[in-house]
């Protein structure tokens, strides 16, 4: 019996699904490039309506040991800035996701959380903690007397370093406003 | 449709079998022989090993780019390097294009168009300092007068109180320091200090040309191609494997 697809035929296919795969291969890269949702100040602004004037908690050492026992490391400054207005206190923080500086707006009002607002992403990966319906989840909450917050936002598959940053910045803001 | 007999159509499989071979040999070997020692990596001690060649270390963008400049402040160098910042041989937490450094009440202040940092007498970043705390951005510079603080925006003058976070203009004259060329042995023991602190893992190296990301774009496709031409060799030769008639 003579075969129906000839061997030059079966060669030139396999090229094509060679070259086709290979196409699809170079197609699929995607470059990641920092995300600013908001600038710090533009965030400062419309959350106390002004920018007030700048003050710092300077940590002792005891609280750096606090603070130590959040974010499982020193906090990049031995002064942290906040801003107060009307009863409110605004942090701007940063922690690593998983290998760049997540840089957030918290509110924090009558030892509560008001806002979190993802303000630069610079992670590839994980960008859904910007969502508004992910941030929100920290609205009302406080911290506990063991040192986490009230209530620990739903993990998001794919984004947990993310996740994990967030939740160490609302109890960092929550800590840093029991203390100013 | 053309129809070929089976000599014919086992002459076309192995000529394509042969030369998508010879073309593809090289990578393959490549991901074989570095597949197998990321296997092994450990016993062969992969993970302990650093490298520091330059091109290696350029390209995970451990080592900056362009002419480093640099200030004096008292026996302390500050270098601007790239977008890196480095007192004396360490890299501090800042980065940006150097724009003026001083030394201030026992603490360095350092300035970038957008920040300034201030470390205490640990080398410690105290306090950084960015629109929201300063009069303006960018910098342009910084200098000390009448032992107190001065810093040049849009170009005018302001004092900055001592917590830094309020400012006053002021119809004053800044004298300032320009940031220097780096000295070629300054440069060259500020690069081998790099070097040294920042070697790359040889696993991870080696990991990287296995997947062709070492390469950049051009890496990866060819190992992606690789890939594909195993799996081609692969069909060809079950398809050469059946005995000729004769």
């Amino acid at each position: 019996m003579k075969p129906i697809i000839s061997a030059s035929d079966t060669a030139s296919r396999v090229v094509r699904i060679f070259f086709t795969i290979a196409l699809l291969l170079v197609g699929g890269s995607a470059f990641a490039a920092p995300k600013v949702h908001q600038k710090p100040s533009d965030f400062i602004k419309s959350s106390l309506g002004a920018i007030p004037t700048t003050r710092a908690i300077t940590l002792t050492s005891a609280q750096q040991r606090q603070v130590r026992a959040i974010l499982g490391k020193n906090y990049k400054t031995k002064a942290i800035r906040y801003w107060t207005r009307n009863g409110k206190t605004a942090f701007i923080l940063e922690e690593t996701g998983k290998t760049e500086d997540i840089t957030t707006g918290l509110v924090v009002k009558n030892g509560k959380i008001e806002t979190v607002k993802v303000l630069v992403y610079r992670e590839s990966h994980g960008w859904e903690v910007a969502r508004t319906a992910f941030t929100n989840q920290f609205k009302g909450t406080s911290l506990k007397s063991n040192g986490q917050i009230s209530k620990s936002p739903r993990n998001i598959a794919g984004a947990t370093l993310s996740v994990r940053a967030l939740t160490k910045l609302a109890r960092l803001a929550l800590f840093l406003d029991s203390r100013k | 449709m053309t129809q070929h007999s089976p000599k014919r159509r086992r002459h076309v499989a192995r000529k394509w079998h042969r030369w998508l071979g010879l073309v593809a040999a090289v990578p393959i070997l490549w991901v074989a022989i570095s597949g197998i020692m990321l296997n092994h990596a450990e016993r062969l001690g992969l993970n302990e090993r650093m490298v520091t060649n330059g091109w290696i270390l350029k390209h995970y963008n451990q080592l900056p780019e362009g002419e480093p400049q640099a200030l004096v402040v008292g026996d302390r160098l500050i270098t601007g390097w790239g977008n890196e910042l480095f007192l004396d041989e360490e890299a501090i937490p800042l980065q940006g294009e150097l724009v003026g450094a001083v030394a201030y009440k026992g603490q360095l202040l350092i300035a970038t168009p957008d920040k300034i940092g201030v470390f205490d007498g640990a080398d410690e970043l105290l306090l950084e300092l960015d629109d929201l705390s300063l009069p303006g951005t960018p910098v342009q510079a910084l200098g000390v007068m009448d032992e107190k603080l001065h810093l040049k925006v849009a170009d005018q003058i302001f004092v900055l109180s001592e917590d830094f976070f309020s400012a006053e203009k002021v119809a004053a004259q800044l004298d300032v320091i320009e940031p220097r060329k780096l000295l070629a042995e300054e440069r060259d023991s500020l690069t081998k200090a790099i070097r040294t602190r920042r070697g790359m893992p040889l696993w991870r190296v080696i990991t990287d040309a296995h997947s062709g990301r070492l390469f950049g774009w051009p890496g990866w496709v060819v190992t992606d191609l690789s890939a594909v031409s195993l799996i081609v060799l692969t069909l060809l030769g079950l398809r050469l494997f059946p005995k000729r008639k004769s």
